[in-house]
């Protein structure tokens, strides 16, 4: 049972970082699962070959994202890609980063992936390193994590930036004449959400023990598009909510993998003909209406 | 090392009309719809199966089968348009993630139906010719013979009828077209219909060169992508010279550079070619 | 009008504004020809003219919008028409938009808080970022009392809650006034600010423009209804298929023959 909150947790990180770019600054960005492939490998190979203490090896892996996405956000929001060509070329980048993790046997073996063996070790003030080990202690780990990210993000949004990204999301040719640099502010926000959801990455690799250039991959992309769409893009506890459904279905309706595929591309175009606000965003639209 | 070279450029060309086929129909849905359908490539693996099924467990002769494999997938996006795309017009986003849920839901659909495993139609057409030093067997000739002819009479038709003089006044202002009597609904359909038909017309031709995979869908459609972008999206025969260049790049590519890498040098000039040429080789600057 | 160069902060004698020799072409099609003029500070300018005289495109130039095909354009001395829009916003000239450019989805208020972004960098300058970490919550609370005060002066605050797609053309207008406003400007650049308003309306709009002068903001005005520009402008430009044809008083400007021909000799909206 608390599998399925731990992974909820992770993938809630992947999800809540996403809408951040898409949902609120309005760029859909298909780079997000190579961000989270990436630091995966960063992390772990870091902590194998460097001896790092997990904790530490975050922090390059972090640095590779947000240099990262710097160069590939700089690249597309110079040239003002819109909506289309701008998905097009961030899964580009993610295609020639995984690319790249498949061929390059030598260090990331390939498409066989690595197999993560240890324990993350947190440093804990009074204790020192302490190791992450049995479902209760990942449990909280996680949930800190995810709250972390969800803090910031609501730090960030809620302040004079986040009005700078809804701007851009909702017009951004206006936004420029009101003073907002848009190529700064979509870079920006960009940068934060890929950096974030960095920190899922290394975490995921460890809690399920292997890493392997499918976190790279569009189906990865398709998931976490399906969480956010489901539970409510725009929102923060949006991406929550669908990231709980979508790891909790498969455990609770059994099904072999193709059929849980076809299910969740049928909720993501039900999601969108039907309830294009998510579940948690046609809620509270419905409360504001009752309100009214 | 020149026939190596040569031999190369004309296989990329080859591969390159199909994904200039596929091209052709995102360039077509996006320029009149501005729908982009990211499951096209799906389709046209409904048109490989099919063809498939048609040929090999129904007994009909491969040509025979290739015409209905296209309809079966021209009818399964008419499925799709009335019942999801027709909900997405006004706005663009939702149509590109309805058609990222399609894919799901086809691919998946034919993995357990068929499972991963490849599957090959017995030999089409034997025998290779000959050009010098380079060998080209005389299916894919024909392949490219039959994207080619059919791209052709696409532009022509569009360019010359009345349905296409409308389909661009669509494109330039869907009011407009309206109210000038053009029926944009039926146009659409139209649109959608010809589109995956294209797709699984290719993807019935891939058969015969290819095994299939369900996967196969993904990677076509991207390539398509590219190429349409590369040739200019709006441009008919941009498609075709997009795929093309698109094919020999990746082929030339290979050569030269590691072959595990060919799939990221179409990427790599395709994000060039974005950035420096948005419109695109062949496309329309405004 | 002589126009002091060079001084990157301007001369507050000199002009503010300097429109020198601009010419804008789209694809064989001349819309403005030639055109110069300056605005000192503390002046309300007018420019009048048929439609399709070039007053907007003249301001999209001026703005930033759209680059001149030749020409240059001044800011306090600087050269600003290779700028992009938010750069120039940002110096102090701000435009509004003929059409009403609001986010529709959002409420007036946040409309107007959203602009807020050039007052805040004015306030608080690169320590902005610390307020994403609360250190500085009284920046918050100041802009929310600006926003205020300028829905007040627009007569939106009973609005103040609605989304703005629900307002009228003519509340539209006022607050896309308002938005422009909450960028500080130093010059406000108006493109047809009273057009599609009703006789109070314009009133009203006439009772702001002139407090937002006393209170020194410079201001050019673009419109067609003379009658509006003449109770205001202390200085009309009228235009003519894109070319500079008369300058002076407004009654000056009114009656000269070029430009009564003008607006005779063509039928207009």
């Amino acid at each position: 049972m608390l599998t399925i909150f731990i992974y909820t947790f992770l993938s809630g990180i992947l999800a809540v970082t996403f809408d951040l770019i898409f949902g609120f600054t309005g760029q859909l960005s298909m780079f997000h699962p190579a961000v989270f492939g990436l630091s995966a490998y960063v992390t772990h190979l870091l902590v194998l070959h460097a001896r790092l203490p997990f904790w530490l090896a975050t922090l390059p892996a972090a640095a590779a994202a947000v240099a990262l996405a710097i160069v590939v956000g700089s690249i597309c929001f110079k040239f003002r890609l819109k909506t289309f060509y701008f998905a097009v070329v961030t899964l580009a980048f993610a295609e020639m980063l995984r690319l790249i993790i498949v061929n390059w046997n030598s260090v990331t073996n390939g498409t066989l992936g690595l197999v993560v063996s240890g324990k993350p070790t947190i440093w804990w003030p009074g204790t020192g390193l302490v190791a992450i080990r049995g479902p209760v202690a990942w449990y909280y780990l996680t949930l800190a994590a995810l709250g972390a990210t969800v803090l910031i993000c609501a730090r960030v949004l809620a302040s004079w930036m986040g009005r700078a990204f809804g701007a851009i999301r909702l017009n951004e040719d206006l936004a420029r004449t009101l003073g907002i640099n848009v190529f700064r502010y979509k870079l920006v926000s960009f940068a934060i959400g890929n950096a974030l959801a960095s920190f899922a990455g290394g975490l995921y690799g460890y809690y399920t023990g292997y890493i392997d250039p499918g976190y790279l991959s569009i189906n990865q992309s398709m998931e976490v598009l399906a969480m956010v769409l489901l539970g409510g893009q725009g929102t923060l506890t949006g991406p929550v909510v669908g990231s709980f459904v979508l790891t909790a279905l498969p455990h609770v309706i059994d099904l072999r993998a193709e059929a849980r595929a076809i299910l969740y591309g049928a909720i993501l175009i039900f999601t969108i003909l039907v309830m294009p606000r998510g579940v948690v965003g046609t809620l509270r639209a419905w409360r504001m209406r009752r309100a009214a | 090392m020149l026939s190596l070279v040569a031999g190369q450029v004309l296989n990329g060309a080859i591969v390159g009309s199909m994904y200039g086929i596929i091209a052709l129909g995102i360039t077509l849905t996006f320029g009149i719809t501005g729908i982009v359908n990211f499951a096209l490539g799906e389709f046209m693996m409904i048109g490989a199966y099919a063809t498939f099924a048609l040929a090999e467990r129904g007994g009909l002769p491969y040509p025979v089968a290739v015409v209905p494999a296209a309809l079966i997938a021209a009818a399964a996006g008419y499925v799709c348009n009335k019942a999801f795309f027709r909900f997405t017009r006004g706005n663009l986003v939702n149509g590109l993630l309805v058609s990222i849920g399609l894919i799901s839901v086809f691919e998946s659909a034919v993995l357990w139906y068929w499972s991963a495993t490849p599957i090959e139609m017995h030999y089409v057409l034997p025998g290779a010719l000959r050009l010098g030093d380079v060998s080209l067997p005389k299916m894919k000739l024909l392949v490219f013979a039959v994207i080619v002819v059919v791209i052709a009479l696409t532009y022509a038709a569009l360019a010359g009828t009345w349905l296409g003089r409308a389909s661009f006044a669509y494109a330039q202002n869907a009011e407009a077209a309206t109210l000038m009597g053009v029926h944009t609904e039926r146009l659409v359909t139209a649109v959608m219909l010809y589109s995956t038909g294209l797709a699984g017309l290719g993807g019935a031709l891939y058969a015969s060169l290819y095994s299939l995979e369900p996967s196969l869908g993904g990677v076509y459609v991207l390539k398509g992508m590219e190429a349409a972008i590369l040739g200019g999206i709006g441009s008919l025969m941009g498609s075709l010279w997009g795929g093309v260049i698109l094919g020999v790049i990746e082929a030339v590519g290979s050569i030269f550079l590691p072959t595990a890498f060919r799939d990221a040098y179409g990427l790599a000039v395709l994000v060039a070619i974005l950035l420096f040429r948005p419109a695109g080789l062949f496309g329309d600057e405004s | 009008m002589a126009y002091a160069a060079g001084r990157v902060n301007g001369d507050r004698a000199g002009s503010l504004l300097a429109v020198r020799g601009v010419t804008k072409r789209f694809l064989g099609l001349v819309a403005v020809s030639d055109v110069s003029f300056t605005v000192a500070r503390g002046e309300i300018v007018g420019i009048i003219g048929p439609n399709g005289s070039g007053k907007t495109t003249l301001l999209s130039v001026i703005a930033g919008m759209v680059p001149p095909s030749d020409g240059a354009v001044l800011w306090k001395g600087e050269a600003i028409h290779r700028l992009r829009p938010d750069v120039i916003a940002a110096r102090g000239l701000v435009k509004t938009f003929q059409n009403p450019q609001v986010f529709a989805e959002l409420s007036v208020f946040d409309n107007v808080l959203v602009a807020s972004h050039l007052a805040l960098k004015h306030a608080r300058g690169g320590h902005r970022a610390l307020t994403l970490v609360g250190i500085d919550g009284r920046a918050g609370r100041g802009l929310a009392e600006r926003v205020r005060e300028l829905l007040a002066l627009c007569e939106l605050t009973r609005a103040a809650d609605q989304p703005a797609g629900n307002l009228s053309y003519g509340e539209e207008k006022m607050l896309g006034l308002a938005m422009a406003l909450m960028c500080e400007p130093e010059l406000l650049l108006l493109d047809e600010p009273a057009s599609g308003l009703g006789h109070e309306e314009v009133d009203r709009l006439t009772a702001v423009l002139r407090r937002l002068h006393d209170t020194g903001t410079t201001l050019c005005i673009v419109d067609h209804k003379v009658g509006f520009l003449r109770g205001l402008a202390a200085r009309v430009i009228a235009l003519n298929y894109g070319r500079k044809v008369a300058e002076g008083r407004p009654d000056e400007v009114l009656n000269d023959p070029a430009v009564v021909e003008a607006y005779l000799g063509r039928a207009h909206a």
